[in-house]
């Protein structure tokens, strides 16, 4: 019998805390190096971005040759020009523009999250505090912005407000701060009934200054690990918009504008310069589930 | 029961440790066959360990590190895990704390009994059954053919603890380890669990191993007494003589509280009073009412602690918010200071609610974890204090100055209770609701905190609405004594009125299931019991006369078509039954 049975008791308290998994570290090397890129890439390309070179659609190294053309550079030997991801049809380095282009992707879906997060807390604050009737409205309308295909409403929007980087980071709050919205007011729902909050109360402070200094605080855990998740979906989102050519204006360096300017030459063997940009966005994408996913275990414990 | 029998277990120098940190260290226990041993100690002294050890079982980096566990003569650590397997269950019985998250949601009980005795004897799936039902007949169940048929959901507690014992029992375990198994049950259903137990494990001669934090417990039902702490035995002695004279230090600091009794003087004008006071709560997809608090009226005096006592979910958490204003009361006045609570206004009820404070049951959750012990303490007073003012109460409750900067996670639940207590009387309130300050703490620290709260009351003089389920410190705190059953008061009157001599027939079964640390006045040797049988109506739909109508053995026709009043009995006290009072006139003492 004592096999089916759950033995909760003190003993817990003896067991030492596991150590972070390894994807929980991947994805926190993922996201910090997205951020460092975001911030500095465009800075650090070995070529322009947005200038041609002289080779057209140059292949990247073959591997093999990887190696001796690292050894070269370290050691400032005399070299030919490298262009490790190769170039494009037009010329571009795929190297720099890979390395670039998250002054673009992931500060649109930051900013996005930023936004929707600010919004969305408040939002959900509300909703869980206010009377019925405003809470029932704040949660309709959630429903409705998320009874919607985000892509085609992110496609539409965009295109219908003019395509910028500005209309794209609002499209995208827009569309994530329900999500926000519902996460905030479910977690203020069960810490407006705490031991604490009750306490502030019978000690006379007004409702707003504990809904403030009280409960939000409290409430925002879920939605901060929710929001590394969301980030991820944005930049697919933005790489998406791109794509499909509702979004960021070429020529610049963003990951879905190169996979889109390089998928015809795909068929003619010039797999280089999708590819890459390619990896990028998924790389990312998982490194910001994973360091949420993490995140959300650790604060589980 | 001493046997001079050979012992069912007999444990030999048994270490258990924690990646090179003893849990146990070099523990003896010998229990002969019929008797029970009672294992108590304080939180973290390494119980629970024992009891998984005893069974050959460690949690997480735990490892038993020598010793030897003989059941009946063979060592069950020698032994392999199959052949352990085989024992755990049939030879060794547990029983766990919270009966009903120990049952599977998705089996009905019968089967799960059967499953368990089918795992260790070679029956048939009808066979299993019918041994299911014969346990659970044996247990005191009526109609157990229907109650082998309901699924865990559908019983109640106390039931649910039955089916544990019948699973446990099953296949008449020689050795039957029971891990604070009454621990979240209300004290009638408590009892009637260990007295079911007792009587069982009596007549099948098996031996018991009690672990449990409440030495009343172990007064009443055990024959030998073990204390661990930090994981070394520091007592193995009788009962009797445990109690005449224990020799360790936490034995004897638990067991000094028994001794006190004088209270802080109170003044009899009331402070607080409290007149027909009814709540009800709306229930969800239905036009009908839950009933929590009904035609509740009481007053408190000046520096007087009133206990309010009863089981859950008789309303008398919803009476401590009512007062506070943290749920509205239906109608009812409440006068506080001559002023009235119910109809103040927003400015006023908030310099009011100041002069009345609340301390809550969970020390961890009325704290905000985000804040330090200082900013929870200059909240409550408002504008800048200085760092002398934090430090002086912190030096009230008990804590030193350095306390100041933690934040309530890094403090125990014991120091985190005195910051809630400091808080409270921050604003320097003359009226502290205290909703089971003490039922989340270990015995050490209960014990530490009434004192405290006593303390606080002699030098302030403030009142307190004190609300527990545990009688005992009750009985150690309060003036006067109220008695909740299903929303309403049945008796209010004295300590020595309620504790000594309850009118009221649901005060008796409640007092009668309440285990006195002393082993002279055990509950199996009383004969003037009175039990209740039955169930609890349902707050949704009560009978139309006397609520415990249905339940009491001394209901008659009456009390059924007529809701009782709550009526002065001639020494003063008040009771909700006509018949107790009439019998008090005609013999009174």
């Amino acid at each position: 019998m004592s096999e089916v049975l759950d033995l909760n008791d003190a003993g817990a308290m003896h067991i030492a805390k596991p150590a972070p998994s390894f994807l929980f570290r991947l994805g926190s090397v993922l996201v910090a190096l997205s951020l460092v890129l975001m911030v500095v890439g465009p800075w650090i390309t070995p070529y322009d971005p947005n200038r041609p070179t002289f080779e057209i659609s140059e292949p990247p190294p073959a591997l093999s040759a990887v190696p001796g053309l690292l050894w070269k550079v370290i050691t400032g030997a005399p070299h030919d020009p490298i262009h490790w991801f190769g170039t494009d049809s037009t010329g571009l380095d795929v190297f720099s523009r890979v390395i670039a282009a998250p002054r673009t992707d992931v500060a649109i879906a930051v900013s996005a999250n930023i936004v929707s997060l600010m919004l969305g807390s408040l939002l959900g604050l509300l909703a869980g505090f206010a009377r019925p009737w405003v809470a029932g409205t704040v949660m309709r309308i959630s429903d409705l912005i998320q009874a919607f295909p985000v892509f085609i409403t992110g496609m539409i929007l965009v295109t219908l407000a003019g395509r910028s980087n500005t209309t794209i980071v609002l499209t995208l709050a827009f569309l994530y701060t329900p999500i926000y919205v519902r996460l905030t007011r479910a977690e203020v729902l069960s810490q407006r009934h705490r031991g604490f909050v009750d306490a502030a109360r019978v000690l006379g402070k007004a409702e707003s200054f504990i809904a403030l200094r009280h409960v939000l605080p409290n409430a925002m855990a879920p939605s901060l690990i929710q929001a590394s998740v969301t980030i991820g979906f944005a930049i697919l989102m933005t790489a998406g918009l791109s794509f499909v050519g509702a979004g960021v204006r070429p020529p610049t360096p963003e990951w879905g504008l190169m996979i889109a300017a390089s998928a015809n030459e795909l068929i003619q063997g010039e797999w280089w310069s999708s590819l890459f940009p390619g990896l990028a966005i998924s790389l990312t994408v998982f490194g910001y589930a994973a360091f949420g996913n993490g995140l959300e275990r650790k604060y589980a414990q | 029961m001493p046997s001079d029998a050979a012992p069912v277990l007999d444990v030999r120098g048994l270490n258990v440790d924690y990646g090179g940190r003893a849990a146990i260290e070099d523990f003896k226990l010998t229990i002969a066959p019929g008797e029970i041993v009672g294992l108590t100690g304080d939180s973290g002294s390494g119980k629970s360990t024992l009891a998984l050890a005893l069974l050959g079982l460690t949690r997480g980096p735990g490892r038993i590190s020598g010793g030897s566990v003989l059941l009946q003569g063979v060592d069950l650590l020698a032994l392999d895990e199959a052949s352990r397997r085989e024992r755990r269950g049939r030879d060794i019985g547990l029983i766990v704390q919270n009966p009903r998250g120990a049952l599977s949601p998705l089996h009905r009980v019968g089967q799960q009994i059967g499953a368990v005795y089918r795992s260790h004897q070679a029956v048939s799936g009808t066979q299993a059954a019918s041994h299911a039902i014969d346990m659970l007949r044996s247990l005191g169940l009526n109609d157990p053919e229907r109650r082998a048929q309901a699924y865990p959901h559908e019983i109640s507690g106390g039931m649910a603890q039955r089916v544990l014992i019948a699973m446990a029992l099953g296949s008449g375990p020689r050795l039957l380890v029971a891990d604070e198994p009454t621990s979240g049950l209300d004290v009638t259903i408590q009892a009637q669990f260990l007295d079911e137990m007792w009587r069982t494990v009596r007549k099948a001669g098996s031996a018991v191993l009690l672990m449990t934090q409440d030495l009343g417990i172990i007064a009443n039902y055990c024959d030998r007494v073990v204390v661990l702490q930090n994981g070394r035995q520091v007592e193995d002695a009788p009962t009797q003589s445990f109690y005449a004279a224990p020799r360790d230090s936490y034995s004897r600091s638990i067991l000094a509280l028994r001794k006190e009794d004088a209270l802080a003087d109170a003044t009899p004008a009331p402070l607080l009073a409290i007149k027909d006071m009814r709540k009800t709560f709306p229930l969800r997809g239905s036009e009908k009412r839950v009933q929590a608090v009904d035609d509740v009226s009481f007053t408190i005096g000046h520096g007087e602690t009133l206990g309010l006592v009863g089981e859950s979910g008789s309303g008398k958490t919803t009476v401590g918010r009512c007062i506070l204003r943290l749920v509205e009361p239906d109608t009812g006045e409440i006068s506080f200071g001559g002023a009235d609570v119910t109809r103040a206004s927003p400015v006023a009820l908030r310099a009011l609610r100041r002069k009345l404070q609340v301390v809550f049951q969970d020390p961890f959750d009325s704290l905000d974890p985000r804040w330090t012990v200082a900013d929870i303490l200059a909240e409550a007073i408002d504008g800048k204090p200085g760092k002398a003012r934090i430090t002086e109460l912190l030096r009230l409750v008990g804590l030193g100055p350095d306390v100041a900067r933690a934040k309530p996670r890094a403090l125990s639940a014991g120091s985190q209770q005195r910051v809630n207590i400091a808080r409270a009387i921050a604003v320097e309130p003359e009226l502290i609701v205290l909703d089971e300050p003490t039922s989340a703490l270990t015995p050490l620290a209960r014990i530490a905190i009434i004192r405290l709260l006593r303390d606080i009351q002699a030098r302030l003089g403030v009142s307190y609405l004190f609300i527990s389920h545990d009688l005992n410190t009750v009985e150690h705190m309060s003036h006067r004594v109220a008695v909740m059953y299903l929303g309403q008061i049945v008796e209010i009157g004295t300590r020595e009125q309620i504790f000594r001599s309850p009118l009221h027939p649901y005060s008796k079964a409640l007092l009668g299931a309440h285990l006195v640390a002393d082993p002279s006045r055990r509950r199996v040797d009383r004969t003037d019991l009175q039990t209740l049988s039955g169930e609890i109506p349902s707050p949704i739909d009560l009978p139309r006369g006397c609520y415990l109508a249905s339940r009491c053995p001394v209901a008659q026709p009456s009390c059924r078509e007529q809701p009782q009043p709550l009526l002065p009995a001639p020494d003063g006290r008040f009771v909700r039954c006509t018949p107790a009072i009439a019998s008090l006139k005609q013999s009174p003492h």
